[in-house]
């Protein structure tokens, strides 16, 4: 599955250092230094209690999912379907929510609740998008 | 109760529409005055009284093709008017009549039009299918960057995660919640506007090709070319009016992550704009007698039903299920003129409160509603949700 056709993102202040490390199969959020809360995107703020005291910080999974759907439409021309796309959260991470694709199970075998690993693939525009993979419970 | 909220010194005075369809061979700016000119003599009004103007969305706001039509200045200019009060609105607009009732309830204008023009089928046809969202632009800005690049491409694969868990946390199948389109579309056959007016059936639904699970095609509204105009008038004026119409209460509140991927739980999307302009009336869900609630989905309208308090949380299956409720017939007629399921995507509840102001006013059709004395008209967008109550003058 070819997940390159599509729209890249604009890369802001804010957001280069989540996309650099993406390049590099990392999972960047931003971690307040005065209370330790984790916000997902980056604002230069912290979403808890509004430090502006903030920077990038690894989560490493695995990952919940919160929810998903499994795309039929070809949106653009060549875009490959179906996909499956998984809303993902993190045990001991409140505020931290990452949309992305999931690959290594057939998308109609996705479900609520279960735990992927972090991961990445070539995305639009040369950038590597979350890409997430189905774990085995208790992994 | 609230004699002074503002919304009770303005009053939806006139309201009008273009030729509605799949595909109109007409531009945006003809479709937009044939709407105002429509708008204009509904109200009982001439363009010599119309002050005000504004569009939704503002210029530049176009993430979809065909999706802005009806330049605010070329307007103003074939129009020939002179204005004392003006607004480009982009997202953030609750309710297609609150900025303009803003304006004539602070003196800001007497009359104000409002206008939202479409040529989504057109450019759907020309895209050889729904075009996806920002490919108008070559990034994704803003809070498209986290969706289309990882394949987010359309309204309706975002909103879908949220229709997934609301199945699943409620135990909903879709063959309840199908009873929203197979109705509406049953309203829409007694609507000669509306695009879609065969009968739907329930083995049509579920065999309908899925766009993004579990939301399948009869789930989205339908992309038209058309155009909508309002006019909102100072109440004061009333006896110069046609025909106009009382704003009760209305409301608009963004509350949580405004984003589509981030949003806590787009179940709860208008239950913070519903209690808002609850807290504002007197008037009580059990009150109104026809209910125009925003559907660019089928799920949005399960959220408004149980936002609005029209049933409990998790209850709008069981209340939809047969569609007997929600006919013209039952206890809560809905989105009579079809919803934009049937009757055409005119967005951000322009067509919903066209609606609301014909069964108001009984010049509603072989579709009006009898004795119609409070109409609800909700809209949302993702996370932009509003929420009023019309009532007869």
């Amino acid at each position: 599955m070819d997940a390159t056709i599509g729209i890249p993102p604009a890369v802001t202040d804010e957001t280069e250092a989540f996309w650099t490390a993406a390049g590099e199969g990392r999972l960047l959020v931003e971690r307040c230094a005065s209370c330790g809360a984790e916000s997902f995107p980056a604002r230069g703020i912290c979403r808890s209690c509004r430090s502006r005291d903030t920077a990038p910080a690894e989560i490493t999974g695995p990952g919940v999912v919160y929810s998903y759907t499994v795309n039929h439409q070809r949106w653009l021309p060549d875009l490959e379907v179906p996909f499956a796309v998984v809303l993902v959260e993190f045990r001991g991470h409140p505020g931290v929510r990452v949309v992305g694709r999931i690959r290594g199970c057939d998308p109609d075998d996705v479900t609520i609740g279960m735990n992927v690993a972090v991961g990445f693939e070539p995305g639009p525009g040369g950038f590597a998008i979350p890409s997430f993979l189905p774990v085995a419970d208790g992994d | 109760m609230g004699s002074d909220l503002f919304e009770h010194r303005a009053v939806i005075s006139g309201i009008g529409q273009s030729e509605i369809g799949r595909e109109v061979h007409r531009s945006g700016l003809q479709l937009t005055l044939d709407a105002i000119l429509a708008a204009v003599a509904d109200a009982g009004l001439t363009l010599d009284d119309i002050d005000g103007l504004a569009m939704f969305p503002g210029g530049g706001a176009a993430n979809l093709p065909g999706y802005a039509n009806g330049n605010l200045y070329e307007v103003q200019d074939a129009l020939k008017l002179t204005t004392t009060w003006r607004l480009g609105q982009v997202e953030g607009m609750s309710l297609p009549f609150y900025g303009p009732a803003q304006a004539v309830a602070t003196g800001q204008a007497r009359h104000a039009v409002i206008w939202r023009t479409v040529k989504e089928g057109s450019a759907a046809r020309n895209a050889g299918g729904r075009p996806a969202y920002g490919s108008t632009k070559p990034v994704a800005e803003g809070p498209l960057a986290w969706l289309l690049p990882v394949g987010m491409l359309s309204p309706v694969v975002q909103v879908a995660p949220y229709a997934m868990r609301y199945l699943h946390d409620f135990d909903v199948t879709r063959e309840q919640l199908a009873w929203i389109p197979i109705t509406q579309r049953a309203h829409a056959a007694r609507n000669p506007d509306a695009v879609y007016r065969t009968p739907l059936t329930l083995d049509e639904y579920l065999d309908a090709r899925m766009i993004s699970s579990p939301i399948c095609l009869y789930d989205c509204d339908v992309p038209v070319d058309g155009a909508t105009a309002i006019v909102v008038s100072a109440a004061e004026t009333a006896a110069d009016l046609r025909s106009p119409v009382r704003i009760e209460a209305m409301a608009g509140v963004v509350e949580g992550r405004p984003s589509w991927e981030q949003w806590e739980d787009f179940g709860r999307v208008g239950h913070g704009a519903a209690d808002a302009m609850w807290s504002r009336t007197d008037l009580r869900p059990a009150d109104v007698d026809v209910a125009q609630l925003y559907d660019g989905f089928t799920i949005e309208v399960v959220w408004w039903l149980e936002a609005m308090g029209f049933c409990g949380p998790g209850e709008a299956a069981d209340f939809v299920e047969g569609g007997h409720r929600i006919a013209l017939d039952g206890e809560l007629p809905l989105n009579t003129w079809g919803g934009q399921l049937s009757g055409g995507r005119l967005h951000a509840a322009f067509g919903h409160t066209a609606e609301a102001v014909r069964q108001l006013r009984g010049e509603a059709g072989d579709r009006q509603v009898e004795g119609v004395e409070v109409a609800a008209v909700t809209n949302v967008g993702g996370f932009e949700a509003g929420a009023s109550l019309l009532t007869r003058w």
